[in-house]
């Protein structure tokens, strides 16, 4: 090995070019096409290759990108006002006849686009000149700015059937080699200032090990997948990176199948609320990189009601099963089990094992059953769960309380899988949709919190932390809540 | 030899057809959707019925089966549902990667194992067997995945070596090599060392000794050619499962190979790619056992003769 090493060296052990930055990815994007991204990598790229005509802030709220402006001159029309300053990396500049096309072949039903149903209420879209893009809605539909931060392609590709990548972010995209890495570089045009990080390297390093091996070597300078909490405690140590923790908004939580009649029963799943210790849970599976959760919005979203997170009793949990008449047929014996679904991941399987350990503590046996992602997504649609470990990620627009919890959304329309029925919040989460003025719309989803709070169709865990391991060299990055990497266009290595 | 040839050839067919009905079988009877999962929770319900349309998984079972194996005949593997991009080509841009580390591998494998075994069974019972036995059933127990990262903990963090991981020149070829090259020269030092303790027992090396044939002679020519019959089989089995994608080995290093590229099919449940993958693994794996078969035979022309 060390001749092998010493023959070798230097032979293809090049480091990347100076002013290269590497990020380390668990897997390939599986579309850099923002007509046809749909998965979480391809999501954290978007935002660097493209623009749309709004983007969400850390808050969730909705701010001008493409568009400097907008205005509603009626509940259902949209008057976006561009930016004449934004240009493809050609130096063609980018006009409301882009916008147009690029709305108008997601629209396309020939092109299928997995974005097609979230402008289903848009019946039409104009520009009445190269500034001016009008949107008109089939009805009022509030969340629709939502779907505005669609990246927009050149007019005269937006119809291609093949990947198209090139947009009017601050980078483009110069290689892609799949499977191993893609390589971005800046985008002269970009009009907020051309990025300093030259190029930028995305690698895909699936195993998790090799990837911290990789920070440690200075192969890789900034993985924002939170590695395992031994594995960055090990990192914390190494003088030349730096592990920045930041609140984030990915949130944990327990999917109960209320077609179980036992888990129908509001008094269960206050129990199984009561039995967890969430502060014990974040310290034992998390390494404290995490924040006990009241409910799906994170306290940084604009719409965040505050709520005091469940209470760790379990004596109170007991009682309440006591009361709802699941008793052990002798002392000792489990009243009655319950089988919890997770994905293989390390950090999903020793939560699965707490939970058992917890819910036992009351006397619900739990089978653990661990499946391949896949596996586990199509048994979560199909209804075919008891218990089981998901997470909303990258929550922007609270009318995602009606595709998860309105009594219509069940899957395949949306994702309420638990099969939660309450005309309570459906009434309000419809209202929600339909009303405009920030504040009122705040004060609805409030109520909705405080609704699922008590009904407690899924029971909260935590808002996971943001974990990123960089190199000490890399200044001026300021991770996002949501992971993506739009903070690579203002940094710089020393 | 021809006949051994041609025999082993008409072989190839059949084992290729059932290799891919088993996989075509399996594959459907796991559970997820492919157009849902590569169109996401929200697509329309038309589009998803177009998509499964359009990609023939409308159809019943057996004329999916069919549709695969007459577009295969034809050189045509569909369409990658993940990479949009035909099948084909997604295949052949990964083969390489797979080619080069099998083949690191196997050289590595074979210039420390064949040595190794031989002299472990010239000097039978000495403190070199022993060595090379012990050193050998390590190589075979040690699991890749604890391998492959104690490695690079070794040479790529503490000596500084050698790169983490990744595909560049032959010096991130290194560790991958070494890992897949340890187990099968474990397996190799074994194998090589009892076919030639079995040989040099036989009666035609103690006449090549009696006729006045030196030791190196007796041993390098007439018991090594009959001991290395079995070796070379071994060697296609352990060739043909190395171009197969060493699945393991390829993801821990990063390597851009067919094994990684059949792991990210199966996650994406991206059925034409796993079906194009293991077709070219099912050829790959025949191909290169069809190879050790005929070389058995030139090595050995009686294999040729009796039709074994």
């Amino acid at each position: 090995m060390a001749v092998l090493g010493g023959l070798t060296g230097g032979c293809g052990d090049a480091p990347p070019p100076a002013g290269a930055l590497v990020v380390a990815f668990d897997s390939d994007p599986q579309s850099l096409d923002p007509r046809f991204q749909t998965d979480a990598n391809g999501a954290r790229l978007a935002g660097l290759l493209q623009v749309g005509l709004t983007r969400a802030d850390a808050a969730g709220r909705r701010v001008p990108e493409l568009a400097r402006t907008w205005e509603m001159p009626d509940p259902r029309t949209f008057v976006f006002h561009l930016r004449p300053d934004f240009r493809f990396p050609d130096g063609t500049a980018v006009t409301a006849a882009d916008v147009r096309s690029t709305y108008e072949a997601v629209r396309d039903p020939a092109l299928a686009s997995p974005k097609r149903t979230a402008l289903a209420v848009l019946s039409a879209v104009e520009a009445p000149d190269p500034a001016t893009v009008v949107m008109r809605l089939t009805e009022p539909f509030a969340p629709f700015l939502d779907a505005t931060g669609l990246g927009i392609l050149p007019a005269a590709r937006a119809r291609d059937t093949g990947e198209v990548t090139i947009g009017a972010g601050p980078f483009q995209l110069v290689s892609a080699e799949r499977g191993e890495q893609l390589v971005l570089a800046p985008n002269p045009a970009y009009p907020d200032g051309v990025p300093k990080l030259h190029p930028v390297i995305i690698r895909i390093v699936p195993d998790e090990t090799v990837r911290v091996l990789e920070l440690r070597r200075g192969g890789v300078h900034l993985v924002e997948d939170a590695p395992e909490p031994e594995m960055v405690a090990w990192l914390a140590t190494v003088p030349t990176l730096l592990v920045r923790r930041s609140p984030g908004t990915s949130f944990v939580y327990l999917a109960l199948n209320l077609r179980d009649p036992r888990l129908a029963d509001r008094r269960v799943r206050e129990a199984i609320t009561l039995a967890l210790d969430r502060e014990g849970l974040v310290r034992f599976v998390l390494g404290d990189a995490a924040r006990p959760a009241t409910g799906l919005l994170a306290p940084e979203h604009w719409a965040y009601a505050p709520a005091r997170p469940p209470r760790h009793d379990p004596r109170r949990a007991r009682r309440l099963l006591d009361r709802a008449g699941y008793r052990g047929a002798r002392p000792g014996a489990p009243r009655f089990r319950l089988v919890y679904k997770t994905s293989a991941q390390p950090v999903r399987r020793r939560l699965a094992e707490a939970v058992q350990t917890e819910l036992g503590a009351i006397g619900i046996a739990v089978d653990v059953r661990v499946y391949e992602w896949g596996t586990l997504y199509a048994d979560v649609r199909s209804g075919n769960f008891e218990l089981a470990s998901l997470a909303w990620v990258g929550v922007t627009d609270p009318d995602l309380y009606y595709l998860a919890f309105h009594s219509t959304m069940t899957p395949p329309a949306g994702y309420n899988r638990g099969a939660y029925v309450s005309r309570v919040t459906d009434r309000l989460t419809t209202a929600g949709r339909q009303t405009f003025a920030p504040a009122r719309r705040r004060a609805i989803y409030a109520r909705v919190q405080h609704r699922l709070a008590h009904d407690l169709p899924v029971v909260p865990l935590w808002w996971e932390d943001r974990v990123v391991v960089q190199t000490r060299r890399l200044r001026g990055f300021e991770p996002s809540p949501s992971g993506d990497l739009r903070g690579l266009a203002a940094a710089y290595l020393d | 030899m021809r006949a051994l040839a041609i025999r082993r050839l008409t072989l190839l067919l059949p084992t290729v057809i059932g290799v891919v009905t088993l996989v075509f079988a399996f594959l459907h009877l796991l559970p997820g959707d492919p157009v849902e999962i590569m169109l996401g929770e929200w697509a329309a319900p038309a589009d998803v019925a177009g998509l499964r349309r359009e990609l023939g998984l409308d159809r019943p079972l057996a004329a999916q089966y069919v549709r695969f194996l007459a577009h295969a005949a034809r050189g045509d593997l569909g369409h990658s549902i993940a990479f949009r991009a035909p099948v084909g080509r997604v295949i052949a841009a990964r083969y390489p990667a797979t080619l080069e580390l099998a083949a690191a591998a196997l050289v590595l494998a074979l210039a420390f194992a064949v040595p190794l075994g031989v002299l472990a069974a010239v000097r039978r019972g000495s403190a070199l067997d022993r060595s090379a036995r012990l050193a050998s059933l390590v190589g075979v127990c040690l699991p890749s995945f604890w391998l492959g990262p104690l490695l690079m903990l070794w040479f790529s963090i503490r000596l500084g070596w050698l790169p983490v991981s990744g595909r560049g020149g032959l010096a991130h070829l290194a560790l991958p090599a070494v890992t897949l090259a340890l187990g099968m020269a474990g397996i190799l030092v074994r194998l090589t060392r009892a076919s030639l303790l079995a040989a040099l027992g036989e009666d035609y090396v103690r006449t090549a000794r009696a006729k006045g044939a030196p030791r190196w002679r007796a041993v390098g020519v007439h018991a090594l050619r009959n001991a290395l019959v079995p070796v070379v089989t071994v060697l296609g089995l352990q060739a043909g499962a190395l171009l197969a994608g060493a699945v393991i080995t390829e993801t821990v290093f990063s390597w851009p190979g067919i094994g990684r590229l059949l792991v990210q099919a199966i996650q994406a449940r991206d059925y034409p790619l796993v079906q194009g993958c293991v077709l070219a693994i099912g050829l790959s794996y025949v191909a290169v056992n069809t190879v050790a078969d005929v070389l058995a035979g030139v090595i050995d022309p009686r294999l040729g003769e009796d039709g074994r």
